[in-house]
């Protein structure tokens, strides 16, 4: 079932240029899908749109058959979007205020504001920083940090903005961990990366974006053997299949 | 300045840690205001006493504070040695500098003895205060000021406070990189200003914009959870006590 529809979206920024060009997809409930592309392709600037943090200048995202401009509230309530830099993601000055940032947002009851704070601290592995300065947070801590704000607002959908972008190998590991937890949990996960060798083995779909257009759109198996030609790094090496391309062991 | 213990907030689990921080900072004002009225030395002793007994059960580290404010030592000592130059009197008896008064000394140990009151009494409400608490006292003492954004003033506060380290860090990286490109060759200050001001303007801006992304995706609104504040005896005791010295002082 269809929980996310794109429909036609083009964005052209008042320089003139065009970021993303005549874009129509659909998300699948419980799906996980990889956007792949080069730098500068508008991957980051199409995923900005499903959430309603830019308008399109052309086109129209609907969330359940219903345009987002309708009730934006409600579409970043369902799209959690996870940004690149976790440090202009986190506002709050501990780990706990942060989390909690989303919730008051809503004008939630204190009570009920804790009790969420609580539990997702708890689903990521931060219960014990609750009182931490995030500025004291390993990379990965952060990163961790940045998912659990958005799980506290209850998201169906998930969407992480190049997760893996400055991490080491602990770090990739625990947001690789993390994502595919999400996805057991049944949440729906839009991955933008284009660091497929750690990941892809866990998407149902990869979408490639090149200059601002939907280059390929279909099964990780039959796409991954023409990224290379959209500036993605060809992942497999010899006799390797998609399904081993995880740093999840 | 990671190092430094004054005005920061510190852990502990005190009755002043746990203060209603609506009256910690009514306290702090009171202190703040009795130092004002102070004209015998009792004035002086009995709030100092009272601040130092605050620091003393708010379990902060003393040592650590004291050898961090050697800063503000230097200052009370100008202070001081300002008063006792410029103030006209008699002479100190047996003293070797003779432009030093009597009344110049004891003015400047009266404005020395405010000095440490205030500085005592901020470390105390500072140490013993979390930032959010701070934050959220602001916007309780702003709600009735007409015209006034209580929440939009506090979440501004709110995040110079968590932006600063997150700035600094930007700034320390930079005059890294510039040095190891040999920046320091160049001569002119200005010129040398110019490379870290610019990047460190246009990349703060960047990151107001991402900021600014990231609070509307979690549904940034002033119609906000309203923090709750709870109020004990012991509060209450507190706020009567720093009452009283004021009275005291005043008579």
């Amino acid at each position: 079932m269809s929980v996310l529809e794109v429909k036609n979206l083009t964005h052209i920024f008042p320089d003139g240029k065009e970021a993303v060009k005549n874009i129509s997809l659909q998300i699948n409930d419980g799906e996980f899908v990889i956007i792949a592309g080069s730098n500068g392709s508008g991957k980051t600037v199409f995923i900005r749109h499903l959430n309603g943090l830019l308008a399109p200048t052309k086109g129209e995202v609907l969330i359940d058959g219903e345009p987002i401009t309708k009730n934006i509230i409600k579409a970043r309530r369902k799209i959690g979007l996870i940004f690149q830099d976790s440090d202009s993601q986190i506002v709050g000055q501990t780990v706990a205020e942060d989390v909690a940032f989303g919730p008051e947002n809503l004008n939630l009851p204190v009570s009920e504001v804790d009790r969420i704070v609580q539990e997702v601290l708890e689903t990521v592995g931060l219960s014990e920083m609750a009182n931490q300065s995030p500025h004291t947070l390993s990379g990965g801590q952060k990163r961790k940090l940045a998912v659990a704000g958005v799980l506290a607002m209850k998201p169906d959908i998930i969407m992480f903005d190049e997760p893996f972008t400055g991490l080491d190998y602990p770090g990739v590991i625990q947001v690789l961990q993390q994502l595919v937890e999400l996805h057991n949990a049944g949440h729906t996960i839009i991955l933008v990366t284009h660091e497929l060798e750690k990941v892809l083995a866990h998407a149902d779909r990869l979408i490639i974006i090149h200059k601002g257009e939907l280059a390929e759109d279909g099964d990780p198996e039959d796409v991954i053997y023409r990224a290379e030609s959209y500036g993605v790094r060809m992942p497999l090496k010899n006799g390797e299949r998609v399904g081993e391309l995880t740093w999840l062991r | 300045m990671a190092q430094v213990t004054f005005f920061h907030y510190i852990h502990k689990d005190t009755v002043l840690h746990r203060m209603d921080g609506r009256l910690k900072l009514l306290c702090m004002l009171i202190l703040s205001v009795s130092s004002g009225f102070a004209t015998d030395w009792w004035d002086y002793l009995v709030p100092l006493a009272l601040a130092a007994a605050a620091l003393i059960a708010a379990r902060l580290p003393v040592i650590a504070l004291l050898k961090d404010m050697r800063f503000f030592a230097v200052i009370i000592l100008i202070v001081m040695v300002t008063n006792a130059f410029t103030i006209q009197g008699d002479p100190i008896p047996y003293f070797p500098i003779r432009y030093v008064s009597v009344q110049g000394a004891v003015t400047g140990l009266r404005f020395a003895g405010r000095l440490i009151l205030i500085i005592m009494v901020c470390t105390v409400v500072t140490g013993t205060t979390s930032l959010l608490t701070f934050k959220n006292v602001i916007e309780w003492y702003l709600r009735p000021i007409p015209f006034v954004p209580e929440v939009r003033v506090a979440t501004m506060i709110n995040l110079t406070f968590v932006f600063i380290p997150v700035i600094f860090d930007s700034y320390t990286e930079m005059v890294n990189a510039q040095k190891s490109r040999c920046v320091e060759l160049r001569k002119n200050p200005i010129k040398r200003m110019k490379f870290i001001v610019f990047p460190l303007l246009s990349r703060t801006l960047r990151r107001t914009d991402e900021i600014v992304y990231a609070m509307e995706s979690r549904c940034y609104s002033e119609v906000r959870t309203r923090a709750v504040f709870r109020t004990n005896k012991a509060d209450w005791l507190i706020l009567a006590v720093c009452i009283a010295v004021l009275v005291f002082v005043i008579l």
